[in-house]
């Protein structure tokens, strides 16, 4: 609130393109900001300055009320914990809640619902159980499902694999990834990992107090260091080792995935090349 | 969204209402409770706001954010008001139209029950406004301490408060938090038919609900780990300190009282 002890800017003189179709991760330490941004792309935050176009929709600031329906339906949101925002007595009911608000008849939704369930990794069966009776980690598919049944043309997940074990990270972090390649969905991922980053985006934005402080491709990000450091954040382990390795072999490799995968392979066919 | 609720909301700062001992605080707004219902005339509700407005200003506490947090009220305020204009028969005729006969008892009768209702909620806004949450715990069960003779659990109740006060603004948090998730769903909650709109409150309340029995039993849990068994034996970190301006505050009070009595009619 303004004029009060509470008052606090959060964001800060933001200019950021995102094209269609493009993998965006968002990354920033705790408080930078990134969770607020992206509340900002649906219009549940309005901006007190600046604006914000998505598509052919527009929100300025002080402008009055507009089609914000047809904007929340573009731009799906899976926030922290969505296994939070559950409600129904039944998994399908509850993803059918998105489609049915956007008036979608029921028969059609209920068939989202079941295309969705699947994309996400579980049986039909599920459909018919209570979501409370379910696991964690199938809560968090459940609601996901239920953003994907709205059918969104920009995915905006906000840290989806917290608390989540390692197994099951790696599982949604792949299933988003497919998603976004086989819907040419434009994806925003705000995360605090630079392994995620790393492995699936695009172009990486780099938040820091409230302001877009790096923008760029990775290649480009991580050359960086310095600047990452005093944001509080650092280079993913590949690239890390990546630059040691180039500093003690005396050759200069480079990354284009920045997977352990791709890692191992480059530096094991550069080993054979001196071995040869 | 939900900032303008601030009930039980702490608002720092530094002023003669925020350093008074929580005990002389907690007596004199329960003590204010009762003689807001001694003033019946204009005399007496003028001492009464002079009062009132006097003690906000010197808690620092800025009068807009005051005003926020009377809005949620302000609704309950008017239609008082107006229950008391259209009912009361009292005094001359003013104005009739139809069925609408409208005395000047019952306007007066409505300022006055709408000040009444105001006044008592700014005056108990500010204690929590000025006092943190674990000050007016310790205050309370002082307070009540002599109760304990009678075997009534005060640090139990005591405990009670400080905790629901401790989480009230979580549950906002959480509120807005699942508000906005079924919102960016396709939630509308602010239009629509009234029966359509009380529907939309679904989908918060029982996520709401189940967030809230979790976070209790998780809050039990840690409470046991670390080994709490009750008040018995508990020494406290921080003493309470009864000052002269405490004891001035009183005196004062009693003064408000005593002319409230001579004044009224």
């Amino acid at each position: 609130m303004e004029g009060t002890p509470f008052e606090r800017r959060a964001l800060h003189d933001i200019n950021l393109d995102i094209p269609d179709g493009t993998f965006l991760a968002l990354i920033g330490h705790t408080g930078s900001g990134k969770s607020t941004l992206i509340q900002h792309l649906n219009g549940l935050l309005k901006p007190s300055a600046g604006s914000i176009k998505m598509g052919s929709t527009e929100l300025k600031a002080g402008g009055k009320k507009q089609d914000l329906k047809s904007l929340r339906k573009k731009a799906g949101i899976v926030f922290q914990y969505p296994e939070h925002q559950l409600f129904e007595e039944t998994v399908e009911k509850d993803i059918m809640f998105g489609p049915r608000n956007f008036g979608v008849s029921e028969e059609s939704a209920k068939q989202t619902a079941a295309r969705v369930i699947e994309m996400v990794g579980l049986p039909e069966g599920v459909l018919t159980k209570s979501p409370f009776d379910l696991s964690g980690g199938q809560m968090r598919r459940v609601a996901i499902a239920g953003v994907l049944a709205m059918n969104p043309e920009v995915l905006i997940l906000d840290e989806p694999t917290a608390g989540l074990d390692p197994a099951g990270r790696v599982e949604i972090m792949e299933l988003f990834y497919s998603l976004h390649e086989r819907n040419n969905l434009t994806t925003i991922l705000v995360t605090h990992s630079m392994e995620d980053a790393s492995r699936y985006a695009d172009e990486i934005a780099v938040m820091h107090k409230g302001e877009l402080y790096l923008h760029g491709k990775p290649t480009d990000i991580f050359n960086e260091r310095e600047a990452l450091k005093k944001a509080g954040l650092d280079v993913p382990e590949t690239v890390q080792f990546l630059q040691k390795w180039n500093e003690k072999s005396g050759l200069n490799l480079a990354l284009t995935k920045f997977t352990v995968e791709e890692l191992a392979k480059q530096v094991s066919q550069s080993l054979k090349k001196r071995g040869n | 969204m939900l900032q303008n609720v601030i009930i039980g909301q702490y608002y720092p700062a530094s002023s003669p209402l925020h350093r008074m001992d929580s005990r002389s605080k907690l007596i004199a707004a329960f003590f204010y409770l009762f003689i807001v219902f001694l003033a019946n005339n204009w005399v007496t509700y003028g001492v009464l706001i002079a009062f009132t407005v006097v003690t906000i200003s010197l808690s620092k506490v800025p009068f807009r954010f005051l005003y926020k947090g009377l809005k949620p009220i302000l609704l309950l305020v008017v239609f008082t008001m107006l229950l008391h204009i259209f009912l009361t028969k009292e005094g001359d005729l003013l104005y009739k139209a139809g069925f609408l006969e409208i005395y000047e008892g019952g306007v007066i009768q409505g300022i006055f029950i709408a000040l009444r209702l105001l006044l008592l909620v700014m005056m108990t806004s500010l204690l929590t406004l000025t006092t943190t949450p674990i000050d007016i715990t310790d205050g309370l069960e002082h307070l009540l301490g002599p109760l304990k003779k009678w075997r009534l659990p005060v640090h139990e109740f005591a405990l009670m408060m400080s905790i629901s006060l401790r989480f009230i603004p979580t549950l906002l948090q959480e509120t807005e938090k699942i508000m906005k998730a079924q919102m960016a769903r396709g939630a509308d909650f602010t239009s629509g038919p009234i029966k359509e709109r009380a529907k939309a409150f679904v989908p918060l309340l029982v996520p709401l609900f189940v967030s809230s029995f979790k976070r209790a039993e998780e809050l039990a849990l840690a409470m046991e780990a670390r080994g709490y068994r009750g008040g018995e034996g508990r020494t406290r970190l921080r003493a309470l300190e009864w000052h002269q301006r405490d004891t001035f505050a009183l005196i004062l009070l009693a003064l408000l009282t005593l002319s409230l009595f001579l004044l009224r009619n």
